[in-house]
C-alpha cells in the first residue's frame, strides 16, 4: 500500500519503474498459481476456503461412486499427506520440522505459508525455496545475487532496511526493530538504508509524507535520526554499511530540515562503525557531511581490523577531509576510497598523493567532480610514480589542463599497475592529449583511459583506443594462459624499479 | 583452440630440443669416455637436426592449413573483436550522458561561481552604500539635536523619511532582485529535474537500446559461429568420410585376400584330415579286435572271481554268525567283569580306609618306638657311664686286693727270705746273699703300668740328653725301659730336633717371642709341645709312630743319598748294626731283635722334613677317627698276672728247698732224741692254734734249732686253680694260702 501510495507521485522514470514491476508481479502471480491446481487435484488444501473445495469435491465423488470407472483406493490420501496437512495447519502454535524425514520436510515446507510469524520461522526454516516465497510475495523486483545469492538473508536484509527507513524516532517503538535483531542477526550482513525520517511533531505515517506533506512544519532544528548503535552491535555477521541520510521522494513538500545529519548523528553513528569490527564496506553518500563530520567518521575509523572501502561521495567534504582520509590511508587496509562529488581542491589533493605514494592497499581512488586543479594532479602523478598499488583512478571533472597532463605520461610510460584513469571532463588540451599518447605507446598494462569532453585531439584519443584495443587483447591472451606470459611479465618487474 | 599459444607451446619445445645436448657430455671434457660419447651424440644429433628441419616446415604447413581450415575460429575472433567494439561503444553511448551532465554540473558551478561572485560583490558594494547613506542620516540625526526651531526639526525629520525610506526602497530593491533569482532559480530547479528526468529517460532508452543490440549482435554471432563451425563440421565429415570409405575399400580387398588364402589352407587341412581318418579308422579296428579278445579273457576271469566271491561270501556269512554268538558272550563277560570291577572297587576303597588307618597306627607306633628308643638310648648311656665309674671302682678295688694280697705275699716271702738267712747264716754258716727278681720290686697290678704322654716322654728325653755325657750308662738304662721300640734315645732327640728346627711355623709367634728368654732345652721341650699340638700328637705311642715315620720315610724314599753317606747302611738296612749306633749295642744285649738299623737323622735333609710331617699327618688322620672308642674299651691283660704270682712261688729257688729239706730232717732227727712231746700232727685240726705254738717253739727254739723248716711260700701257688676276676679273690686267698703250707708241711714230715 505504502509503496503504491509514494509511487503515485514519483516522476517519469518511477513510472517506467512501477510499469516493470508491475509486470514481474504479474508473471510471479501467474507463475506462483501455475503450479497450484495439479496439487489441489492430489492433496486436499489446508486452509478453509480449500477445505470447503474438497468437501464439495467429496460429495462429488461419493454421487458418481457407481459409475466412475477409474474410481480407485489411491485416491484416498494417505495418513502421511494428513499428518503433513496438520502439521502444516498448526505450524505456528507447534513447529515441527526437523523431527520430520527430509521428504516430508519438503512438503511441509512447500505447503507453508509466507505469512508465519518471523518469530516461529526465521531459525527454524533454512529452506531456500519457503524464503524465496516469502519474498516475491512481499516485493516484486529481488535481486539475489546481491544478497549473496541467498533468500532468506535478501528477505531478512530487505525486512530490516524497511523498518528502518520508516522508523520515526520518539514516535515509533524501538522495539519493533531491536525484537528482530535476535532472529536476524544470524543472516543480515548488509544493511543499506537510503532514507532516515526525522522526528515529527505530528506523526502522520511515512507514506502520507507526500500527501500531507504540505501541512507539516518542521520547527524544530535539531532532528536527530534513528541510532543504529544497538542494532549494528546486534549484528554479528554485518559486513556492509551503507546509509544515506536524507528522505526520499519528498517531491514538492522539500524542507532542508529533511536532509539534516546533525552532529549527534555523526558521533553516534562514529561509535557504531568503530564497534563493529566486521564492516567491510561503508557507504555514506548524499549526507551533507562537511569537514567535521568526516572527520569524525574517519577518526573512528582509524585502524579499523576489516574495514576495505570508504564511501563518502557526494558530500561536502572540503580539504581537511580530504587529509584526514589521506591519514586513513595509512592506518587501514583500505582498499577503495570514493570522494566523489565533493569540494576537495588542491591541497586536499596533495596530502591524499602524500599518503598514495607509500601505499600499499589502495586500488582504487575516485576524485571526480572536485576541484583539484592542476595542483593536485601533479602531486597525484607524482605518488603514482612510485606507488605499486593502485588500479583505477578516477580524476574526472576536476579542472585539470596540460601540466598533469604531461605528468601523468611520464606515470603511463612506468607504472605498471594502473588499469584504468578517467580524465574526462577535464581541459587536457590538444598537446596534453600528444603527450598522453606518448606515454601510452609505452605502457602495456592501461586498459581503459576515459578522455572525453576534455578538449583531446580526435586523432590522439583515436590512437589511444587503439593502444588500449592491442594492452587489452594483451590481458585477454595473459588470463587465458597465464603460464606462457607470466615470464616476460617476471622479467620486465625487476626492471621497473630501476627506471 | 588457441593456435598462437600451442604454437608458443611448440616453439618452446623445440627451444628445449635445443638446449638439451648442451647439458650432456661436453667435447673438451677432460674425461676420453665423455668424450666418445659426446661424438657419438653429436653425429646421432646430426639427422636428428635434419628431420627437425623438416619438422619446421611441415609445422609451417600445418599452420597454414590451421588458418586454411579453422573458419571457425578466425569467425570466433572476428565476432568477439565485434561483440567487444559493441560493447564499449555501447558504455561509451550510455556513459556519455553521464559525462555530458559532469561537464554541465562544472559549467553550471563555474557560472554558479560567476554569479555568485558578482552577487557579493553587488552586496558588498550595496551594503557599502547603504552604509554610507546610514551614516549620513546617523550624522544627520546628531545635527538634529542641535536643532531648535521645530520648523527646522521637522524639515529634517521629513529628509531624514526620505532618506530611510530610499535606503528600505533601495533594500527592497535588492530584496526582490534576490526574490527574482530565486524564483527564476526555483524554475531552473524545476527544469533541471524535467532535463535530469530526460536524461533519465534518455538513459534507459540508450541501455535498453544497447542491451537490446547487444542481444541481437550476440545472437547473430552466434550463429555466424554456429554455422562457421557447422560448414567446418560438414567439411571434416566430408573429408573424414572419404578417408573412411577409402580405408574400407582397402580393409575389404585385404579381407578378401585372406578368405582366399584361407579357403586354400581349408582344403588342404581337409585333404590331410581324410588321409588321417582312413588311418586312424584301420587302428581303431585292429583295436577294437584286440580289445575285444582282452574283453573275454576277461569275462572268464570275472566268472571265477564270482565264484570265489560267492565262497568267500558264504564263509564269512558263517563266520559273522559265529563272532555274533560271540560277541553276544563277550558282551554276558563284560557285564560279569563289569560288575566283578565295581564289587572290586568296593574292596579296594575299604582296603585304602585300612591302609589309611594303617599307616596312621604305624606312625603312632613309630612315634612310640622312636620315644622309647630314645629312652633306651639314655639309659644305655646312663649303663655305660655307670659301667665306666663301676671299672674304674673296680680297677681300684682289684689294685687294693692286690697290693694287700702283694703286701701279704711279699710279707710271707720276706718271712721266707728272712728264714732262709737265718738258716743260711745261723745254721748252716753259710753267707747269704738276698736273691734278685724283677718281681720283687714290682708293686700294683701289672696291665695298670700308667701310659706316659708324649711331653713327659720328651722331657725324659731332653733330660737324658742333658746328662748323657755324665750319666750316659744309668740314662740308657732307663731309656731302654722308656723306649723299647727299636730306637735310641739320641736318634729321637735328633730327629725331634730337626722337627723343631723345621717346623716352626706350627708354632704361635707369641709363643716364640716368649721363648726367647728361656734355656736351650726348655725352649725346645716348649717348641716340641706346641709342635705336638698342632701335630695332634698326644701320647708316647704317636710319638714312636712319628719318629718310626721318619726313619721308615728315610729309608724308602732315599736310599741314594744314604749310599752317598753311608754305603754300608744301604746294604741291608734291616739287619746292619748302626755306626752310631755302637753305644747302644752294649744296652741291647737282652733283646738282639731291637738291633735295627738306626739311621742317621743327620742324614734327613732339612728340606723333606716338611714332607714327611704332611705324610704322617695324612696317615696319622686316618687311624685317629678309630683310636678313641678303642681307647674307651677298657681290655685287661691277665696274662702277666699267673706268671707273676707263679714267679712269686718261686722265690725260694728248689735248691734251698731241698737243702731245707735235708736241714728239716736233720733237725728232726735231732728233736727226736730229746723229746718227743711236740708232734705237729696233734695241732692238725687247728692250724692257726698250731702255728701259734709251732712258731713260737721255733721261736723259743731259734736260739737253739735254727733248721727249723718253714713252709715256702713257692708252694702256696700249687693249690687249686687260681681265681684271678676279682672278688672272689680276696675272699679265697686266705684260707687257701695256709692249706697248701700244711700239706706241704705234711708233705715234708712225710717225706
Amino acid at each position: 500500500m505504502q509503496e503504491t501510495l509514494a509511487t503515485s507521485t514519483l516522476s517519469v522514470p518511477s513510472r517506467s519503474s512501477i510499469s516493470t514491476q508491475d509486470k514481474f508481479s504479474t508473471a510471479g502471480q501467474t507463475s506462483s498459481t501455475g503450479p497450484r491446481p495439479p496439487r489441489h487435484s492430489i492433496v486436499p488444501p489446508p486452509s478453509k476456503s480449500k477445505g470447503w473445495n474438497s468437501g464439495t469435491k467429496f460429495h462429488q465423488m461419493r454421487r458418481t461412486i457407481a459409475e466412475d470407472t477409474e474410481w480407485s483406493l489411491a485416491i484416498v490420501p494417505l495418513l502421511t499427506e494428513l499428518c503433513i496437512q496438520h502439521i502444516v495447519k498448526n505450524f505456528q502454535n507447534n513447529p515441527l520440522l526437523k523431527q520430520l524425514l527430509p521428504a516430508h520436510q519438503q512438503k511441509v515446507l512447500n505447503l507453508l505459508s509466507p505469512d508465519l510469524p518471523l518469530a516461529v520461522t526465521a531459525n527454524l526454516i533454512d529452506d531456500e525455496n519457503y524464503w524465496r516465497r516469502c519474498c516475491t510475495q512481499r516485493w516484486p523486483v529481488c535481486h539475489v545475487a546481491k544478497h549473496g545469492g541467498s533468500w532468506k538473508r535478501l528477505f531478512f536484509e530487505r525486512h530490516l532496511e524497511n523498518l528502518i527507513k520508516h522508523f520515526i524516532p520518539g514516535t515509533t517503538d524501538p522495539a519493533v526493530i531491536l525484537d528482530l535483531l535476535p532472529l536476524c542477526s544470524n543472516y543480515v550482513r548488509r544493511l543499506r538504508v537510503d532514507q532516515f525520517l526525522p522526528p515529527v511533531q505530528l506523526p502522520p505515517p511515512p507514506g502520507e509524507l507526500s500527501d500531507s506533506g504540505s501541512d507539516v512544519e518542521l520547527e524544530e532544528p535539531a532532528t536527530d535520526h534513528y541510532q543504529l548503535r544497538d542494532l549494528v552491535a546486534g549484528l554479528s555477521h554485518l559486513e556492509e554499511l551503507d546509509l544515506v541520510y536524507g528522505v526520499k521522494d519528498c517531491g514538492m513538500n522539500f524542507e532542508w530540515n529533511l536532509f539534516l545529519f546533525t552532529y549527534r548523528d555523526c558521533h553516534s553513528l562514529a561509535a557504531t562503525i568503530k564497534a563493529c569490527h566486521t564492516l567491510k564496506i561503508f557507504r555514506l553518500t548524499r549526507s551533507k557531511v562537511d569537514d567535521d563530520k568526516a572527520r569524525i567518521l574517519i577518526r573512528s575509523l582509524l585502524d579499523h581490523p576489516a574495514l576495505e572501502e570508504l564511501d563518502l561521495s557526494h558530500n561536502l567534504i572540503g580539504d581537511r577531509g580530504a587529509r584526514a582520509a589521506a591519514k586513513l590511508l595509512s592506518h587501514s587496509h583500505l582498499r577503495v576510497l570514493d570522494l566523489a562529488n565533493n569540494q576537495v581542491r588542491a591541497p586536499g589533493a596533495q596530502s591524499l598523493a602524500h599518503a598514495l605514494a607509500h601505499n600499499t592497499n589502495l586500488t582504487s581512488l575516485n576524485l571526480r567532480l572536485n576541484c583539484i586543479e592542476d595542483e593536485g594532479g601533479q602531486a597525484l602523478a607524482h605518488a603514482l610514480q612510485t606507488n605499486r598499488c593502485l588500479t583505477t583512478l578516477h580524476l574526472g571533472g576536476n579542472d585539470l589542463s596540460e601540466p598533469t597532463a604531461t605528468l601523468l605520461a611520464q606515470v603511463l610510460a612506468v607504472n605498471t599497475t594502473l588499469t584504468s584513469i578517467n580524465l574526462s571532463c577535464n581541459h587536457i588540451g590538444l598537446d596534453g592529449g600528444k603527450q598522453l599518447l606518448e606515454g601510452m605507446s609505452d605502457n602495456k598494462t592501461l586498459l581503459e583511459f576515459d578522455l572525453r569532453l576534455s578538449d583531446v585531439a580526435q586523432e590522439s584519443e583515436y590512437l589511444i583506443g587503439q593502444a588500449l584495443c592491442a594492452n587489452r587483447e594483451a590481458a585477454r591472451q595473459r588470463a587465458l594462459n597465464p603460464s606462457h606470459f607470466m615470464s616476460p611479465v617476471m622479467a620486465k618487474g625487476p626492471e621497473n624499479p630501476a627506471g | 583452440m588457441n593456435p598462437p599459444g600451442s604454437l608458443g607451446v611448440l616453439e618452446e619445445k623445440e627451444e628445449e630440443h635445443l638446449s638439451t645436448p648442451i647439458l650432456g657430455p661436453s667435447i673438451h671434457s677432460d674425461n676420453p669416455q665423455k668424450r666418445i660419447q659426446a661424438r657419438r651424440l653429436r653425429i646421432a644429433a646430426r639427422p636428428e637436426g635434419r628431420r627437425r628441419e623438416v619438422l619446421g616446415e611441415y609445422l609451417d604447413g600445418k599452420k597454414e592449413s590451421e588458418e586454411d581450415r579453422s573458419k571457425s575460429y578466425r569467425q570466433k575472433e572476428e565476432s568477439r573483436l565485434k561483440l567487444a567494439k559493441l560493447l564499449l561503444c555501447g558504455t561509451e553511448l550510455v556513459t556519455n550522458i553521464q559525462v555530458a551532465t559532469d561537464i554541465r554540473e562544472i559549467h553550471r558551478r563555474v557560472e554558479e561561481e560567476e554569479i555568485k561572485r558578482q552577487r557579493l560583490e553587488k552586496l558588498e558594494s550595496e551594503v557599502k552604500t547603504s552604509q554610507d547613506k546610514f551614516d549620513e542620516i546617523t550624522a544627520k540625526w546628531e545635527e538634529g539635536k542641535q536643532k531648535r526651531i521645530p520648523q527646522d526639526l521637522w524639515d529634517m525629520l521629513n529628509t531624514q523619511q526620505v532618506h530611510c525610506a530610499g535606503l528600505i526602497e533601495d533594500k527592497n530593491k535588492l530584496i526582490g532582485e534576490l526574490q527574482q533569482e530565486l524564483k527564476t532559480k526555483d524554475d531552473q530547479y524545476v527544469k533541471d529535474l524535467k532535463k535530469q528526468s530526460d536524461d533519465i529517460c534518455l538513459l534507459l532508452e540508450r541501455m535498453e537500446e544497447q542491451v537490446k543490440n547487444v542481444m541481437k549482435t550476440f545472437r547473430q554471432e552466434l550463429n555466424y559461429i554456429e554455422k562457421a563451425f557447422e560448414v567446418e563440421r560438414q567439411e571434416l565429415l566430408t573429408s573424414t568420410k572419404k578417408k573412411w570409405e577409402r580405408a574400407l575399400q582397402a580393409h575389404s580387398a585385404k579381407e578378401l585376400e585372406y578368405l582366399m588364402n584361407r579357403i586354400k589352407k581349408v582344403e588342404g587341412y581337409e585333404k590331410q584330415l581324410n588321409k588321417q581318418r582312413i588311418w586312424d579308422w584301420e587302428d581303431y579296428n585292429m583295436i577294437k579286435i584286440r580289445l575285444e579278445q582282452d574283453v573275454q579273457v576277461l569275462e572268464q576271469q570275472l566268472q571265477q572271481m564270482k565264484a570265489t566271491y560267492q565262497l568267500n561270501q558264504e564263509k564269512l556269512e558263517y563266520n559273522c554268525q559265529v563272532l555274533k554268538k560271540r560277541d553276544e558272550e563277550s558282551t554276558v563277560i563284560k557285564s560279569q567283569q563289569k560288575r566283578k570291577i565295581n564289587r572290586l572297587h568296593d574292596t579296594l576303597n575299604n582296603l585304602r580306609s585300612k591302609y589309611a588307618q594303617q599307616i596312621k597306627q604305624f606312625q603312632e607306633e613309630n612315634q612310640s618306638l622312636t620315644s622309647d628308643y630314645k629312652r633306651l638310648v639314655m639309659q644305655f648311656k646312663e649303663l655305660q657311664k655307670a659301667m665306666r665309674h663301676f671299672a674304674v671302682v673296680d680297677d681300684k678295688q682289684f689294685r687294693e686286693i692286690w697290693l694287700m694280697n702283694e703286701e701279704e705275699a711279699k710279707d710271707l716271702m720276706s718271712r721266707a727270705l728272712d728264714v732262709d738267712r737265718i738258716i743260711h747264716t745261723h745254721h748252716l754258716g753259710l753267707p747269704w746273699t738276698a736273691p734278685e727278681f724283677w718281681f720283687l720290686r714290682n708293686v700294683g697290678p701289672l696291665s695298670q703300668q700308667p701310659q706316659k704322654s708324649a711331653t713327659q716322654i720328651l722331657e725324659e728325653v731332653l733330660m737324658q740328653a742333658e746328662e748323657e755325657g755324665m750319666e750316659e750308662t744309668a740314662s740308657e738304662a732307663e731309656s731302654y725301659l722308656d723306649l723299647p721300640k727299636q730306637i735310641s734315645a739320641k736318634t729321637t732327640r735328633k730327629i725331634l730336633m730337626l722337627l723343631c728346627d723345621e717346623s716352626g711355623f706350627l708354632i704361635e709367634s707369641k709363643l716364640l717371642s716368649l721363648l726367647l728368654p728361656l734355656e736351650k732345652n726348655e725352649c725346645y721341650l716348649l717348641r716340641l709341645d706346641a709342635i705336638f699340638s698342632a701335630l695332634g700328637i698326644e701320647s708316647e705311642d704317636d710319638l714312636y709312630k712319628l719318629v718310626n715315620f721318619f726313619l721308615k720315610y728315610r729309608i724308602y724314599h732315599s736310599p741314594s743319598s744314604q749310599e752317598q753317606t753311608s754305603p754300608m747302611s744301604a746294604l741291608e738296612p734291616g739287619e746292619q748294626t748302626d755306626l752310631e749306633g755302637q753305644e747302644e749295642e752294649s744296652l741291647v744285649e737282652g733283646k738282639p731283635e731291637e738291633k735295627e738299623a738306626l739311621p742317621s737323622p743327620r742324614l734327613i735333609h732339612p728340606n723333606d722334613v716338611l714332607k714327611i710331617l704332611e705324610a704322617f699327618v695324612m696317615g696319622l688322620k686316618k687311624p685317629r677317627n678309630s683310636r678313641a672308642p678303642v681307647k674307651l674299651k677298657y681290655v685287661q691283660d691277665n696274662s702277666k698276672d699267673s706268671e707273676y704270682w707263679e714267679a712269686l712261688t718261686t722265690v725260694i729257688p728248689d735248691t734251698t728247698q731241698s737243702l731245707w729239706d735235708a736241714l728239716y730232717t736233720g733237725l728232726e732227727k735231732y728233736q727226736s732224741t730229746p723229746n718227743c712231746k711236740f708232734h705237729p700232727r696233734r695241732c692238725s685240726g687247728c692250724p692257726r692254734s698250731r702255728a701259734g705254738p709251732r712258731r713260737a717253739a721255733v721261736l723259743g727254739w731259734t736260739p737253739v734249732r735254727v733248721l727249723v723248716p718253714e713252709p715256702p711260700p713257692a708252694r702256696f701257688a700249687q693249690g687249686p686253680a687260681w681265681d684271678h676276676s676279682g672278688f672272689s679273690r680276696a675272699a679265697v686267698i686266705g684260707p687257701v694260702e695256709v692249706r697248701p703250707l700244711e700239706r706241704l708241711l705234711v708233705s715234708h714230715r712225710h717225706d
